[in-house]
């Protein structure tokens, strides 16, 4: 019996060995997203990204497996979201941490990186500021300032004077009507009125006539996606703004690929700045969308989540690389700045000072397919756009 | 002494916890800090009958004075857990002088109206508050000067849980005192407790900002284990979801309140950890469940369970 144990002993060590040397080790990876609840598609988008870039890229780096773990924060809830951090580097001893959809829980995670020896490679929160909380923060996603000052010049030379401003009152859609009021009066343009609507706003025809009352040429409009989206294009349409040749422009996040077909026909001809439109022309894209819709199921739910994941991945691929599978947050950190590579979206680069990404910023008029459905089509590029936001501070 | 045993049980499941999961101290400090905010409902609802769907407000409150008050220079984790308390009892004060006024459904739509005011106070004051961003960048100065709010977050818990213990030890005086058992008189029949010549008012009132107290500690809590406020704090869902947590544990049991938050929490994190993406179906079925099988809470059904065994002992109950 105990040469029997002693035997199967030697034959398991042996096996163990010959597996270890094949792989050496396996390096997990924190995704923190929202994976249900009502911003689920977003989550599923992270997900579509995260498999599309395995399945293209393999699920190894020099010898090292990848395991991704998933966890879920369906709202912006920071203490949850510090919770499932800390759970996934304490207990689960993930070397890296990705994903995150909002701020506030970005926020609550940048604290814990340099006790934890962690990158946290942000897939979508778009705000600024996250970068200057911690050393150890890469972004591979866009700053709701960076997407829309483009749009400043285009309204300009586009011969538009006035512009009426229409934004949710929260935090990104205070940041797009700063970042839009900058650009376009920095252009020759003038802001005339800046309307801020509760969140939760459902009946805009008030806000249009407020619009059409002010005499601007085009409104600035900022929304959440989703419900309120449709129900202000609607609106736009509807009370005869469209017809009496306002123009509408807004930032690509009312846009994006999974709300158009609720969106219809209402939404043709809208005038969107964007860093990713799921149409973009290169052969990168091709493969990426291909891989993630097998990866999320059905082309209609792909939207612009899944490339920041895609190329989160891609960013903490090569800090695998760069530490040969060693846990050295600064050493990672350090290796992806100045970067560049070429991305579904087009050339991207992680600024070596902010660690946000440099990438183009699309022109994009919602056009109908030959096949019926409306999609977005990129008509002109704002080559290698930084982030104004922190480019200021 | 039931009640030096029950808070001899509270501390040794509280260390339990810190034995048995080392790894998940941030999970239960957030427990922690949400059981204190169950157990404010509890003393207004389980208590006094006043149901409120807008508790959040006062843990909000406590939340967002302690997240100020850090941000500009006071960091002393006791000081904060004070400023927490005092902003929630004068936030309780407010809200239980407005929801008074009116009874049942009107006074519920009240609580509801007043945390979506709080919610929206807290967003449109982005200076102060950071708005949708949250507020961040608080660095809590560590306990007594020597433990620190790290990232294993033992102390945060061990804090926590002290904090817990006292503030219930507190709480189960409160109860059985006059005033607490006025208090449930009101619960009763106020009409005939004004009848016997008790005024209603100032009393459902002490035991608001009483309430806002204990919410405000949990909110004090939040803040500083997690370094950031978020408008999700003083948001209808926690407030909807505190209050579910008290329905499974049980309306007026101290010990209801706590075995509702830990057992409600615990069940959310086990199943969303093995299933990131339909667990919330897990957490229904476990509600219904609970409604159906026990309509007045598990600490009901316990009840329920022991007088039967008692009866079918038959001893003397």
């Amino acid at each position: 019996m105990k040469a029997a144990k002693r035997i199967l002993g030697v034959a398991v060590g042996a096996l163990m060995l010959g597996a270890s040397s094949v792989a050496a080790d396996t390096i997990k990876v924190g995704i923190i997203g929202p994976f249900s609840g009502p911003f689920a598609l977003q989550g599923k988008n992270f997900q579509a990204g995260v498999e599309a870039y395995m399945a293209l890229n393999g699920k190894s780096v020099k010898g090292h497996d990848i395991e991704v773990i998933y966890r879920d924060l369906p709202a912006a809830n920071p203490a949850q979201s510090r919770a499932l951090a800390q759970e996934l580097v304490v207990k689960e001893k993930v070397q890296y941490l990705g994903g995150v959809y909002f701020t506030p829980d970005a926020m609550a995670i940048t604290p814990l990186l340099t006790q934890a020896n962690t990158p946290l490679v942000i897939f979508n929160a778009a705000t600024s500021a996250i970068m200057t909380q911690s050393p150890l923060v890469v972004r591979t996603s866009f700053t709701t300032a960076q997407t829309t000052t483009p749009l400043g010049k285009i309204a300009a030379e586009r011969g538009v004077k006035k512009v009426i401003s229409a934004v949710s009152d929260y935090g990104p859609g205070v940041d797009a009507e700063v970042a839009f009021k900058k650009a376009f009066e920095a252009a020759g343009g003038k802001v005339v009125e800046a309307i801020r609507m509760p969140l939760n706003t459902n009946d805009f025809s008030p806000i249009m006539q407020r619009v059409r009352d002010s005499g601007a040429d085009a409104v600035f409009a900022f929304l959440p996606s989703g419900p309120t989206t449709l129900g202000f294009v609607k609106a736009y349409n509807e009370t005869g703004l469209k017809q009496a040749g306002i123009k509408f422009f807004a930032p690509g996040d009312l846009t994006q690929e999974s709300d158009l077909p609720a969106l219809g026909d209402a939404a043709v001809g809208l005038l969107t700045t964007f860093h990713y439109a799921v149409s973009h022309d290169s052969p990168e894209n091709k493969r990426f969308v291909e891989a993630a819709t097998k990866a999320i199921g059905s082309a209609d739910q792909l939207s612009f989540p899944a490339v920041g994941a895609y190329d989160g991945m891609h960013v903490i691929y090569k800090m695998i690389e760069a530490t040969e599978g060693k846990q050295d947050a600064q050493k990672a950190v350090d290796a992806v700045k100045g970067l560049s590579w070429t991305s579904p979206r087009g050339p991207v680069s992680i600024d070596s000072e902010t660690r946000h990404i440099t990438e183009n910023i699309y022109l994009r008029e919602v056009v109908k397919g030959p096949d019926g459905k409306t999609y977005n089509k990129e008509i002109q590029t704002f080559p290698n756009q930084k982030d104004p936001g922190l480019a200021t501070q | 002494m039931p009640d030096l045993a029950g808070i001899v049980i509270i501390a040794a499941v509280g260390m339990a916890g810190y034995w048995l999961f080392p790894d998940n101290l941030a999970l239960l400090t957030r427990i922690v800090a949400v059981a204190l905010l169950v157990l404010s409902i509890d003393l207004v609802t389980g208590y006094c009958g006043v149901a409120t769907l807008g508790q959040a407000a006062l843990f909000g409150a406590g939340a967002y004075a302690a997240g100020i008050a850090c941000v500009n220079g006071m960091t002393e984790p006791l000081t904060l857990v004070l400023i927490g308390a005092v902003a929630g009892a004068v936030a309780g004060l407010l809200m239980g002088s407005v929801m008074l006024r009116a009874h049942g459904l009107a006074q519920l739509v009240l609580s509801i109206a007043i945390v979506q005011l709080f919610h929206e106070a807290a967003n449109k004051a982005s200076a102060y508050t950071g708005g949708s961003d949250g507020l961040s960048g608080l660095m809590v100065s560590p306990l007594f000067g020597v433990f620190a709010f790290d990232l294993w977050g033992k102390t945060a818990y061990l804090f926590g849980l002290s904090l817990l213990v006292f503030v219930f030890i507190a709480l189960k005086f409160v109860v059985s005192s006059p005033f607490g058992i006025l208090c449930r008189g009101i619960k009763e029949d106020p009409i005939r407790v004004r009848a016997m010549g008790a005024f209603v008012f100032p009393v459902l009132l002490k035991m608001f900002a009483i309430s806002g107290a204990v919410a405000g500690i949990g909110g004090a809590l939040a803040a500083i284990s997690t370094q950031v406020v978020g408008l999700d704090s003083v948001s209808f869902e926690l407030s909807a979801n505190a209050l579910v947590m008290l329905v499974l544990g049980g309306l007026g049991t101290l010990y209801g309140a706590l075995a509702g938050t830990v057992i409600f929490m615990g069940f959310e994190h086990m199943v969303s950890a093995i299933n990131p993406f339909h667990w919330m179906t897990m957490v229904g079925a476990l509600l219904i469940g609970v409604v159906l099988a026990a309509p007045s809470g598990l600490s009901g059904l316990l009840g329920t369970i022991s007088r039967a065994t008692t009866r079918g002992k038959g001893g003397r109950g």
